[in-house]
């Protein structure tokens, strides 16, 4: 069998190395992608939609449907990894350990009863739970919210400079795994619950997917944001840029909430009630 | 100016050298961690600084925000760089990876 896989992997690859050789040579100015595609996004881009990033324009809006579908895909890594992992039913370990906040006295109860999560006194800590230290804890406190300001940042400059949806969202999702990570699983769970995780994982798509709609709705093409013109209140082409951004907006959702999940997923082994 | 500038990228260079000599030079995780953290920090710091400075030179108010990003870059990493080698060396630690000592 593995035979078989390895003839039919090495005849696949001979037929694309063969391919490759009818490709222009890199960086060749009269291949096609050069002569006609690439000339016609240069020199029209900032006419037709007032975005000074070409690589954005192209991305959210010439190539639309790719981005759309790109997003797509993460959504579905991220729900694959739910359904993979999560394991639902017994939520509880064996034992659980309990710190007395004012005495600093640890309490291990056996069996699944435990203590409510929510009490004053108490603090639940992690079984392989080691002294957590102040130095990491203090310091990515400190840099989570500049951070998360820079993220937004990203996700808002995609016009202007480098940047755009995808990586402003991983940008907001790595803080997020940050304070997981620095913290405690279940400060992190408090802050960004499962149930909306979920729901802002399947929100950012739907932005997107609901901008292209509502074009088709308001009379022109799927995702030809300058439909939205007459809801903005501005000029076609400040309203394709505008579209681009909400579109980013969507993405960037997107991007966030599927980076938390599948992390979530990993880190407490589907359980979601320790973390690492 | 280019004095300043030229003698903060040189120094910058040296630490960086420094760094990358130890990182190849010393004997285990946590020593090789010590240049890692301490020399590349201060080396994006003094290099940082000094295109900082140079982009200053005809002096108007974009040159000035391009200024100040780079100086938030050098404050972050300034704050970041060494707290992500004290995680590691900690997370080390924890792992059980005992230090090195001459004659082992």
């Amino acid at each position: 069998m593995k035979t078989i896989a390895l003839i039919i992997v090495i005849i696949t690859g001979s037929f694309l190395l063969y391919a490759t050789v009818d490709f222009p040579s890199w960086g060749d100015p009269q291949s096609p992608a050069s002569t006609h595609v690439s000339p016609r996004y240069i020199e029209r881009t900032l006419e037709e939609t007032s975005v000074p990033n070409v690589v954005t324009a192209v991305l959210a809006d010439y190539r639309g449907f790719d981005t759309l579908f790109e997003t797509t895909v993460i959504f579905a890594a991220g729900v694959a990894c739910f359904f993979l992992l999560r394991a639902f039913g017994k939520e509880r370990p064996a034992t659980g350990l309990y710190r007395h906040l004012l005495t600093g006295v640890t309490v291990r109860i056996k069996g699944s009863a435990g203590l409510p999560d929510d009490m004053e006194e108490f603090e639940r800590i992690d079984t392989l739970w080691t002294p957590y230290d102040p130095i990491v804890k203090v310091m990515c406190q400190r840099l989570i919210p500049f951070i998360q300001l820079f993220a937004l940042y990203v996700i808002a400059h995609g016009h202007h400079s480098p940047g755009g949806g995808f990586q402003g969202g991983v940008i907001l999702g790595a803080s997020l795994i940050l304070l997981s990570i620095s913290h405690n699983f279940r400060i992190a769970l408090r802050r960004m619950g499962e149930r909306l995780d979920a729901l802002l994982c399947a929100l950012g798509v739907a932005i997107y997917a609901g901008t292209g709609a509502l074009c088709l709705l308001l009379g022109a093409n799927f995702l030809d944001y300058s439909a939205l013109a007459g809801i903005l209140h501005v000029d076609p082409v400040t309203a394709r840029s505008h579209g681009i951004l909400i579109v980013e907006i969507g993405v960037g959702i997107a991007v966030m909430a599927t980076m938390v999940l599948i992390y979530n997923n990993l880190a407490s082994a589907g359980k979601f009630d320790e973390g690492l | 100016m280019d004095l300043i500038v030229g003698f903060l990228i040189l120094f910058g260079f040296l630490f960086f050298t420094g760094g990358a000599v130890g990182i190849l030079r010393f004997p285990d995780f946590y020593s090789r961690l010590h240049p890692a953290g301490k020399l590349d920090t201060m080396g994006v710091l003094l290099s940082a600084s000094a295109l900082a400075l140079y982009n200053l030179h005809p002096f108007s108010l974009a040159n000035l925000l391009t200024s100040f990003k780079i100086v938030l870059i050098v404050i972050f990493v300034f704050l970041a760089s060494p707290t992500a080698t004290h995680a590691i060396v900690d997370a080390g630690m924890r792992a059980g990876l005992s230090p090195w000592k001459k004659g082992r």
